[in-house]
């Protein structure tokens, strides 16, 4: 059986986490990605964590989780022989992934029209924080701040404690894989009618309408809370400490008599504080302190267990050494190791999706610019030409 | 022209919020979607609207389902009836696609499986969405939006510097399913057209959400050690937090990467001499001193609206953004002029306005074409226009509670 993106011809000159996100996803799925590095590499390659804690540009954790399948050219896109030869690669690609400020991309030469020149069957994937056009195309951006302007950021943390963003780089994430979805979607027409297009990714525009009921309850009935909750949206939605960690609890209506008997509090069935959810709401509080106090005394995973089996949404706060150990992952199969020639052994999250035990590949993360010149010779380029391009000394 | 995905029928057995967004995504690109509900089994979204259930057709007045339903048929079938199984047999037998979030066990359940749907349709797409995935010990567990996160290993690593475990302010891991929906459509389409049959594929929800923490978990594998959470800050870079503004919790976000845009923040707040002051004149020093840094620039902000700083701020190249609020957002100028929110007419709800397609295909843009259907509003099409039942067999349909035109009102009070 075929990858499901097996002959489809990617590259990527993006940065960091978006592009290069979207680009891993395309070749776990089988694409062939060409990763276009500057001179001095990703900027993921000088973020870490690195190995042993020691600053590497082979060994960041960023880097090799986000870029594996891949193959890298390294090529100076500010020079004119850069952006020829990067022309020559889009000639025969099917998808170009960047994610550059609109100013940036032009003078780098990825702007679409160039582009679509020499190919217009491309479909040019760009990311950015705002979109191509509109009175902020040209702020400055970066994931803190991309979470603050898409209406994330306001909505976690605690009244007193302030906005927070989550933890790593969610809304880069997120950028890459709204991406995703768009890019094959433009492939698809592409392949229908032989046209590509310019997809354009705002990550305000894709952060913003996701923020549960927030938009409809505002747009529509005129409600807007404004409050943080922390981690107690209510007495039976949230974190709750429990001995050897957290526990999480998300039960709606039809669940509560399975929680009731999960938590070993089949009387809550019978207290009329609790027999509807009306009541339940308006007993919140005497509620909230038996939640509390049956987390407080219970293990983890035996919260986990006892939730699972009575059909009741109890989890628990899964450490990364949990991920590690988790049976489920593991009988799953969707935790990888993946060797690398600098870094070592390592274990890599594996397909975002299962579509079959052959549909995504474990293959590692590129040396910086290890395949410039087989990618150049491929794109005709001669030797006097590929010496020309920053890369080709690699 | 043609949208993306023109000529592309979805069964649709989603339910609430992260299935329903990724198929309102596929509808929005040019799929025909159908969404199947029974009489006593209806999405629940329907009853959280806020309408009292006296007042005539309240469930299809609920914002939060006519925002994650537009570009949507809706059909009414009891599947727990054999009659109701038959018909959505032979609705799959004539798609291409189907879509359903239960927890792991419910399709096979029903008796509509991967395999028994594909003997009634030999090339169908069949996308299952649950918490955990189809297959595993815990794969019968009951999980929700906010249990997502938690699985994925995302909120142990979310929070204030030295503070517990955070969760997200809103149950994050549901669109982030939903936003995978059309690629792993799409993949299998073009799986399907390759191999010329079916394609199942398993989007287990928590596993998709810990390809967004990859690099942790790669980094705890190779050196063991646990990563606290961190807050706003950043490993290397200051000043990079959130800081107070003018008004009532205002605040807006400031990320300096590079010297010359932390030399550019100390001549905005007048003191130019900061940048060559040795406990911030490199990113190292300001990293070390970024406590007493943040200080200096919330004095700044402090007396300055959240757009206005932010606005003073890009001017002279520093990036920065006001941190938005759920009314600020909807008239942000950004998102205005991106076209982000449009006005929409629905026959039962009014007009109000909704976010239109995310994403900007130009030579194949989405449209918000259809308003969220009400309650089994496209039954005659599914039944006689699809299936080919004439009117006694649809009658029978309804005299025997296979379909309905109304919800059971009494299902999810």
């Amino acid at each position: 059986m075929p990858l499901p993106l097996e002959g489809v011809r990617v590259l990527e000159a993006g940065t960091f986490v978006s592009a290069p996100y979207c680009g891993r996803l395309f070749a776990g799925y089988g694409a062939d990605v060409v990763k276009i590095e500057p001179p001095g590499g990703d900027l993921a390659r000088a973020h870490g964590p690195f190995k042993d804690g020691a600053p590497n540009s082979e060994t960041s954790a960023l880097f090799l989780y986000l870029n594996t399948n891949k193959r890298s050219a390294v090529l100076d896109l500010g020079t004119v022989a850069g952006r020829d030869a990067l022309l020559r690669l889009a000639a025969d690609a099917d998808v170009l992934i960047e994610n550059y400020r609109p100013d940036d991309a032009r003078t780098l030469g990825l702007d679409y029209e160039r582009l679509r020149a020499v190919n217009p069957r491309l479909v040019l994937v760009s990311i950015t924080a705002y979109g191509q056009e509109g009175p902020y195309a040209e702020y400055h951006s970066n994931n803190l701040i991309a979470f603050a302007m898409g209406g994330q950021m306001f909505l976690t943390g605690t009244p007193e404690g302030g906005p927070v963003k989550n933890g790593g780089y969610q809304a880069d994430y997120q950028g890459g894989l709204n991406a995703f979805s768009a890019a094959n979607l433009a492939l698809l027409a592409a392949e229908r009618d032989g046209e590509g297009q310019h997809v354009d990714i705002s990550v305000q525009h894709c952060m913003a309408p996701i923020l549960e009921a927030g938009i409809p309850f505002y747009a529509y009935n005129g409600i807007w809370m404004g409050v943080r909750r922390g981690n107690l949206m209510s007495s039976f939605m949230g974190i709750y400490p429990c001995l050897d960690g957290q526990v999480g609890v998300h039960v709606m209506a039809r669940n509560w008599s399975h929680f009731a008997r999960a938590t070993g509090h089949a009387e809550w069935l019978d207290d009329e504080r609790f027999a509807t959810a009306e009541a339940r709401r308006e007993h919140d509080d005497e509620l909230m302190a038996e939640v509390i106090a049956w987390a407080a005394g219970m293990r983890k995973k035996e919260a986990y267990a006892v939730g699972g089996e009575h059909r009741a949404p109890v989890t628990f706060i899964h450490t990364m050494q949990d991920l590690l150990e988790s049976p489920q992952l593991a009988a799953r199969g969707f935790l990888r190791r993946i060797d690398h020639p600098v870094a070592g052994e390592a274990v890599y999250p594996g397909p975002p999706w299962w579509m079959g035990p052959d549909a995504w590949r474990d293959g590692r993360a590129p040396l910086l610019g290890e395949h410039t010149h087989a990618v150049l010779a491929q794109a005709g380029l001669s030797e006097a030409e590929r010496a020309a391009t920053a890369g080709a000394h690699t | 022209m043609t949208a993306p995905l023109a000529g592309v029928r979805v069964v649709d057995l989603t339910m609430v919020w992260a299935g329903p967004l990724g198929t309102r995504l596929l509808g929005d690109y040019g799929a025909e979607v159908i969404k199947i509900e029974g009489p006593g089994q209806w999405d629940l979204l329907r009853g959280l609207g806020g309408i009292p259930r006296t007042e005539p057709r309240w469930y299809n007045r609920a914002a939060y389902f006519n925002h994650n339903n537009r570009n949507k048929y809706s059909a009414a079938l009891d599947l727990r009836q054999e009659a109701g199984r038959d018909l959505l047999l032979r609705l799959c037998a004539r798609s291409d696609v189907l879509v359903e979030n239960y927890r792991a066990n419910v399709m096979d359940n029903l008796g509509l499986g991967f395999d028994t749907v594909r003997n009634a349709n030999p090339r169908i797409v069949y996308l299952s969405m649950p918490g955990h995935g189809k297959t595993g010990p815990e794969s019968h567990y009951v999980t929700y939006g906010t249990n997502v996160e938690q699985l994925a290993g995302l909120v142990s690593i979310s929070g204030y510097e030295g503070g517990e475990p955070l969760k997200t302010g809103f149950s994050y891991g549901d669109p982030v399913s939903g936003i995978a929906v059309p690629a792993a459509v799409a993949l299998g389409l073009r799986q399907r057209e390759r191999t010329g049959e079916a394609v199942f594929i398993d989007l287990a929800q928590r596993e998709n959400l810990t390809g967004f923490v990859g690099e942790f978990v790669v980094d705890y594998s190779m050196n063991g050690e646990p990563r606290a959470p961190a807050g706003n800050a950043h490993p290397h870079l200051a000043p990079h937090s959130v800081y107070r503004c003018a008004g009532d919790d205002r605040w807006i976000a400031i990320a300096c990467e590079r010297d010359e845009q932390f030399a550019a923040l100390c001549r905005v707040i007048g003191q130019p001499e900061l940048a060559g002051d040795e406990r911030f004149a490199t990113t190292t020093a300001r990293k070390a001193n970024e406590r007493e840094l943040d200080a200096i620039v919330e004095e700044w902000t402090a007396n300055l609206g959240h757009y206005e700083a932010m606005h003073i701020l890009q001017r002279h190249g520093v990036p920065a953004g006001a941190v938005l609020t759920i009314p600020e957002v909807m008239s942000d100028p950004q998102l205005r002029a991106r076209g982000a929110w449009s006005a929409q007419t629905h026959p039962d709800a009014g007009t109000w306005e909704m976010e239109t397609p995310p994403w900007r295909l130009p030579r194949t843009p989405g449209h918000a074409r259809l308003p969220a259907p009400g309650f089994a509003e496209h039954n005659r099409y599914v039944f006689r226009d699809l299936l080919g039942l004439d009117d006694e067999a649809i009658a029978q349909l309804y005299a025997d509670g296979v379909t309905a035109d109304e919800p059971n009102a009494r299902t999810h009070s």
